[in-house]
């Protein structure tokens, strides 16, 4: 027999290493959750909404989970995103956050244009706020024409609408952040996580008797593919396709997980790498985009 | 006889479907007051950006159900910008439909469309009256089944109005106009 080596603490969440979270501490098959960051010294949005997806699934299945975090810069960055707020009525924080500095913080929120706290979308009402302040910081911020920032809006659009417009699952909502960084090596850049609690996209395909996939890559493959949808109707099947034409068009990377899937999309051959990771239910994107040359 | 719509109605950015589907309850109401040859301007002043389930929503589903639920009834769209333009063409192109646009006076189809049946709209656009597919057929040097098909697409599109009418010599045929 092989022992199963021991798991890596981890030292930062974002759309790869939430993969290893799920893989090692396995919140959906305990009884009593329990999600220890006390290792992560950093969160990325993606990482932020894959997260707050969770503790939403947990709560529909009845389980009320613990997140331990002790790291002080991770701690700050969870109020100001947002998380801590949104969350604290679906999971218990070790330690406690002081009521009054999330209250505190929560009235900054919007204050920063670097920063989409996490939002949650369940109707399309939701959307023109958060996709005005995508096009606001890409145009003042990454130095985006006015045009190109306008295509990602689109793009978000689509995939914001995807989150609710696909789900039976009751009272799913999307979720979606957004934060830009300025790292030595990459420069400026931004990245939006965007993430469902529903169906996944396998579920949903497989409502239409025309689609046959055979597991969750394959299905997130096809559904970047321009007119598949869970419909037999022209004017759908649009949003995956278009994100991935628009990271394309301004050298982004995407990678879309969903069920037991993932695929992350390569700009430089316009390619899909598909891989099985730790089974999540719903959807959840990665969109990440540099600053243009000012 | 034209009516204007305001697409925008002061909003620059037109997001989500669901925006598209209470845009389209609102048209409706429009359409159905106009006449056979009637037109309605989409005026899309002041917008800059539509997302494409905003256009398949409102354009697309609006232009599928024009030649059969209103027939002879125009669609027109004007004050595109480039931008709103040519996501307005991927989405008709994407639809299979296609619609007119009115720029500074001229018009033009959107939307995928073959360059002979751009010639053929062109060709009944241009003229002062209603045509014939013969008459046509002897200004564009086509075939007149060649040019019945053309029509006939066209006609479907909802981008040509269809009129009945009797030759001289008395025998039924139908006669073919663009916009009034």
């Amino acid at each position: 027999m092989v022992a199963r080596a021991k798991p890596t603490p981890l030292t930062k969440l974002d759309s790869v290493t939430f993969d290893e979270l799920l893989r090692d501490q396995a919140p959906f098959d305990a009884s009593t959750p329990r999600i220890d960051l006390r290792g992560v010294a950093f969160v990325t949005a993606s990482g932020l909404v894959q997260l707050a997806a969770v503790c939403f699934r947990l709560r529909a299945c009845g389980k009320r989970p613990t997140i331990l975090v002790e790291n002080e810069a991770v701690r700050g960055y969870l109020v100001r995103a947002g998380f801590v707020a949104a969350i604290k009525p679906l999971a218990d924080f070790v330690p406690p956050f002081s009521p009054s500095l999330v209250k505190n913080l929560q009235q900054r929120r919007g204050a920063s244009d670097l920063l989409i706290e996490l939002t949650s979308l369940s109707s399309g009402s939701e959307l023109p706020d958060v996709l005005d302040r995508i096009i606001h910081v890409l145009v003042s911020r990454l130095s985006y024409p006015r045009n190109a920032a306008y295509d990602v809006a689109i793009a978000v659009s689509e995939m914001g609408q995807n989150t609710f417009e696909h789900c039976s699952f009751q009272k799913s909502t999307g979720l979606l952040a957004m934060q830009v960084y300025n790292k030595a090596a990459k420069g400026q850049f931004l990245e939006i996580g965007l993430a469902d609690y529903g169906d996944g996209i396998m579920t949903t395909l497989s409502r239409n008797p025309t689609i046959a996939v055979k597991n969750d890559v394959e299905a997130i493959m096809a559904a970047a593919k321009l007119g598949v949808s869970e419909y037999n109707d022209a004017t759908r099947g649009h949003g995956l396709h278009h994100l991935l034409e628009t990271a394309y068009d301004h050298a982004g990377t995407v990678q879309i997980r969903s069920g037991s899937g993932k695929v992350r999309f390569r700009m430089d051959n316009q390619r899909g790498w598909g891989f099985t990771v730790a089974p999540m239910v719903g959807t959840q994107i990665s969109l990440a985009l540099g600053a243009k040359a000012s | 006889m034209e009516t204007r719509f305001d697409v925008g109605k002061g909003r620059q950015h037109l997001w989500t479907r669901q925006l598209g589907a209470e845009t389209r309850r609102e048209l409706e109401g429009d359409l159905a007051r106009l006449q056979p040859g009637d037109v309605l301007v989409l005026d899309l002043s002041g917008v800059e950006v539509f997302d494409y389930s905003f256009a398949a929503e409102l354009f697309g589903k609006l232009l599928l159900a024009l030649p059969r639920e209103h027939p002879g009834r125009f669609v027109l769209f004007e004050c595109l910008t480039e931008y709103t333009r040519e996501n307005l063409e991927k989405a008709l192109e994407t639809l299979g439909v296609a619609a007119i646009e009115r720029n500074d006076g001229e018009v033009n189809l959107l939307g995928k469309v073959h360059p002979a049946d751009r010639d053929t709209f062109r060709a009944v656009v241009d003229a002062d009256e209603a045509l014939t597919a013969a008459e046509l057929t002897d200004r564009l040097n086509v075939s007149v089944t060649a040019m019945n098909e053309r029509l006939s697409k066209l006609s479907a599109l909802g981008v040509l109005r269809r009129e009945p009418s009797v030759s001289p010599k008395g025998r039924e045929q139908f006669r073919y106009r663009a916009l009034a």
